[in-house]
C-alpha cells in the first residue's frame, strides 16, 4: 500500500523506508513538514509515518491541520516525545497510533499493517473472499486452499482490489497505490500485472468495467 | 570542639573574678591605710595620757588599754635605759632612741611602736602590725563575700542568657537541615537578629548558585535523554534490518548502514559528554598561554583527510602569529575543531573554508568561514540552542557543536558571532576580551 513516510533522520528514515519496502508497501520519503503537506496535497496516501520533531512545520501542526481539512488518512506517530501528556497530546491531535522512539522494526510493522486493516474496514489480517484468501502478514494467496505465486507488485495490486471487493478502483487509483515518485511506471504496467493475475487465478476474479477500471467481485 | 558559649561565660566568669580581686585588694589597702591611721593615732592618744600618770614602781596598776586582742603594749623607760614598767610581761620590745613612730621588726612579727619623752623617761605603746593587716583583711572579705557567693549564680545565669542568645542560630540551623535538592526555598531574612543577617545572606546566595547548578544538570539530561533517542532507533532498526538480510550482497550494505550508525551513535555521546564537562562549575583546569596560530595550524590538520575527501579547501587565510590567549588549551582545541568540522559538514564538495585570526578593537578573534549555504538570519540564534540540527544536517551531526563552542566561549568571556562570508557562505567569529 502507499504509505508516506515523514522522518528528519537520514538514518532512521533509510532503515524505515527499507523496511517497510520489504513488506510489500509503497513509501514514499520527505524529510519536513513543509514537503509532507505537500505530498498530502497530491497523493492519496493509505496511511502516513509522522515524526512529530521536524524542521519547517511541526509534526503536531502537520497534523492539527491534516485533520482540519478533513483528510482520514491513518496516521501513524513515530517520536521521541514519551510522556504520557504528549502521548495524549498526540491522540487527541488526530493520530491514529504512537509509537515511541526507539521502536522495534516489527511491532512497527505489525502496528501499520493493523492500522492499514481498520481503513479497510477488517477486523483479521486475512481477506477472505470464499474460495480466495489473502493474508497479507506473509504475503500469501490460496485459491481453493492452493497456494499461489504472486510477484509483490501483483499481491499488492490483487490486496488493493480485494480490500475494497465490490468497488471499481481505476487504473490511476491503482498506479497510486502501487508506486512511488522514486518508480518508473509504464504505461500499461496495470494491465500487465491484471493480465498476469487472471492467468494464475482464473478470469473471473478479476472484473474489467469499462471505462471504469478494475474490481475484484465479492 | 570550641564553643562560643563557653569561651564566652569562661572569658566573662574570668573579668568578674579578676575585677572581684581586684576590688578585694582595692579594699584591703583602703581599710589598712585607714586602720593605720586610726591606731597611730591611737597609740599616740593612748601615750599622751600615759604621760600624766605617775610611775613610781616597775610595775603599775594592770592597765587595761582595752581589747585583748588589740593588744597594745605599754613600756615606760628611763633615761638611763632602765625599764620602769611593762604592760604585759611576754612581750619584749626593744627600746628606740627615736621619738615618735617607727615599725621594728621582732621575732613575733613587725610591731608598730610610738615613743614620746615624759619629763626624764620615755613612754612606748606599740602594737603588733599584724593585726591591723588581720582586721583589714578580714573587712575586705566581709564586703566582698556576698557577691563572690554569688558567682556560681551568675554563672548559670550566664549560661542560659547566652544558650538564650543563641537561639536563632539553631533555628538557622534547623531551616537549612530541612531543605532537599528539590526545596530550596530561600532562608528567611526578616526575623534574623542582626548578627546572622551576613550568613542569612550568604547562604540564600549559596542555596541560589545550588538551585541553579542543578536544574542546569536536569535540563541536561533530560536533553541528553531525549537526543539519544534518535542515534539509538536508527541502530536498533539498522540490525533487525540487517537480521533479515540473507542475501550476502545485502548484508554487506546493512552491515555498512550499522557501522553508520554506530559511529553516530558514539559521536553523539562523545559529544554529550564534552558539554557536560563545559559546565561552569567545573575546576581544575589551570589557564596556560596559548598561541592562537598555533591551535589553527593544529586543528587544520587534524582535520586535513576529511576536507580531502570532500575535495574542499581548507586553509588558513591571514596569521597573525603573536596573538596569544589566557585559557584552557583542550577546551579551546575542542572549540575551534566543532567550528571547522561544522563548517566542512556544511559545505558541498570543492567547497572552501577559510580560517583565520586578527584583532578588532583590540579583542583577539579567531574565524571560520566557508562557502556552503550559511544560515538564515531567523535561524541564528536557535542554532545555538542544544540538539537544534538545521535542515538537512545530514547524517553524522549530533545537533550539539554549537552548544559546545558557546559553553567553551563562555568560560573564556569570550563571545561567538554569526555572520555572513564573502562567499555567502557563514562566517563564525569567536571575540575573546581585551
Amino acid at each position: 500500500m502507499r504509505l508516506l513516510l515523514v522522518e528528519d533522520d537520514t538514518m532512521i528514515g533509510r532503515s524505515v523506508q527499507r523496511g517497510l519496502r520489504q513488506d510489500g508497501h509503497t513509501v514514499d520519503w520527505v524529510l519536513d513538514g513543509q514537503s509532507a503537506e505537500l505530498a498530502l496535497d497530491v497523493t492519496t496516501y493509505e496511511l502516513v509515518l509522522l515524526d512529530l520533531g521536524l524542521p519547517r512545520k511541526d509534526g503536531l501542526r502537520v497534523l492539527q491541520d491534516l485533520r482540519k481539512r478533513n483528510n482520514r488518512v491513518a496516521v501513524l506517530v513515530l517520536t521521541a516525545r514519551d510522556t504520557v501528556a504528549d502521548r495524549v497530546t498526540g491522540l487527541n491531535a488526530g493520530a491514529d497510533d504512537y509509537l515511541v522512539k526507539p521502536f522495534d522494526l516489527d511491532e512497527l510493522l505489525a502496528r501499520v499493517r493493523a492500522l492499514l486493516r481498520r481503513q479497510s474496514g477488517r477486523a483479521e489480517s486475512t481477506i477472505d473472499l470464499g474460495r480466495l484468501q489473502l493474508d497479507p502478514i506473509a504475503h500469501q494467496v490460496h485459491l481453493d486452499g492452493e497456494l499461489i505465486a504472486l510477484s509483490a507488485r501483483e499481491f499488492a495490486l490483487l490486496q488493493g482490489l480485494a480490500e475494497q471487493a465490490g468497488k471499481p478502483l481505476s487504473r490511476k487509483q491503482l498506479e497510486e497505490k502501487l508506486y512511488g515518485w522514486g518508480d518508473e511506471v509504464e504505461s500499461n504496467a496495470i494491465e500487465v500485472h491484471i493480465h498476469n493475475l487472471r492467468r494464475k487465478l482464473g478470469p473471473e476474479w478479476i472484473k474489467n468495467l469499462r471505462g471504469v477500471g478494475w474490481m475484484v467481485p465479492k | 570542639m570550641k564553643s562560643i558559649r563557653r569561651q564566652l561565660l569562661a572569658a566573662l566568669l574570668l573579668t568578674i573574678s579578676l575585677s572581684l580581686a581586684g576590688g578585694a585588694f582595692a579594699t584591703y589597702r583602703i581599710v589598712r591605710d585607714q586602720l593605720d591611721n586610726v591606731f597611730d593615732y591611737h597609740l599616740r592618744q593612748l601615750a599622751l595620757s600615759l604621760r600624766d600618770q605617775a610611775f613610781r614602781s616597775a610595775v603599775g596598776p594592770e592597765f587595761s588599754p582595752g581589747d585583748q586582742a588589740l593588744d597594745f603594749v605599754i613600756q615606760v623607760w628611763s633615761v638611763d635605759g632602765v625599764r620602769l614598767y611593762l604592760s604585759r610581761p611576754h612581750s619584749t620590745l626593744p627600746a628606740t632612741a627615736r621619738f615618735g613612730w617607727a615599725t621594728v621588726n621582732t621575732p613575733d612579727g613587725e610591731w608598730r611602736i610610738f615613743s614620746m619623752p615624759a619629763d626624764d623617761e620615755v613612754i612606748q605603746v606599740a602594737q603588733p602590725v599584724k593585726v591591723r593587716d588581720e582586721l583589714a583583711i578580714s573587712a575586705a572579705l566581709r564586703a566582698l563575700l556576698p557577691i563572690g557567693l554569688l558567682l556560681p549564680v551568675l554563672g548559670i545565669a550566664l549560661w542560659l542568657i547566652v544558650g538564650q542568645g543563641f537561639a536563632p542560630l539553631a533555628r538557622l540551623a534547623n531551616a537549612v537541615r530541612i531543605r532537599t535538592p528539590d526545596a530550596l526555598a530561600p532562608l528567611p531574612e526578616s526575623d534574623v537578629p542582626e548578627e546572622a543577617q551576613p550568613l542569612v545572606r550568604s547562604l540564600n546566595d549559596l542555596l541560589q548558585r545550588l538551585h541553579g547548578a542543578l536544574s542546569a544538570q536536569r535540563a541536561f539530561i533530560a536533553d541528553a535523554a531525549h537526543e539519544l533517542r534518535t542515534p539509538l532507533t536508527a541502530l536498533q532498526l539498522q540490525v533487525q534490518l540487517l537480521e533479515r538480510e540473507h542475501n550476502e550482497h545485502e548484508r554487506t550494505r546493512a552491515l555498512a548502514e550499522l557501522k553508520r550508525g554506530l559511529q553516530r551513535a558514539t559521536h553523539v555521546v562523545a559529544q554529550l559528554l564534552t558539554l557536560a564537562r563545559q559546565a561552569p562549575d567545573v575546576i581544575g583546569i589551570k589557564p596556560v598561554q596559548v598561541s592562537l596560530s598555533e591551535l589553527i595550524g593544529v586543528v587544520i590538520a587534524d582535520h586535513m583527510p576529511l576536507a580531502e575527501s570532500k575535495h574542499i579547501d581548507l586553509g588558513a587565510s591571514s596569521l597573525d602569529e603573536s596573538i596569544v590567549i589566557t585559557g584552557d588549551a583542550e577546551a579551546l582545541r575542542t572549540l575551534l575543531a566543532n567550528l571547522v568540522s561544522n563548517a566542512l559538514a556544511y559545505t558541498p564538495a570543492n567547497g572552501r573554508v577559510d580560517v583565520a585570526n586578527g584583532y578588532d578593537n583590540d579583542k583577539p578573534f579567531v574565524e571560520v568561514l566557508d562557502n556552503g549555504r550559511g544560515i538564515p538570519v531567523t535561524e541564528r540564534e536557535r542554532v545555538f540552542d542544544r540538539f537544534y540540527r538545521g535542515e538537512s544536517a545530514g547524517e553524522h551531526g549530533s545537533g550539539l557543536g554549537l552548544a559546545i563552542v558557546r559553553a567553551i566561549a563562555q568560560r573564556h568571556g569570550a563571545n561567538v558571532e554569526l555572520g555572513d562570508s564573502a562567499w555567502d557562505g557563514l562566517r563564525v567569529r569567536v571575540s575573546f576580551p581585551a
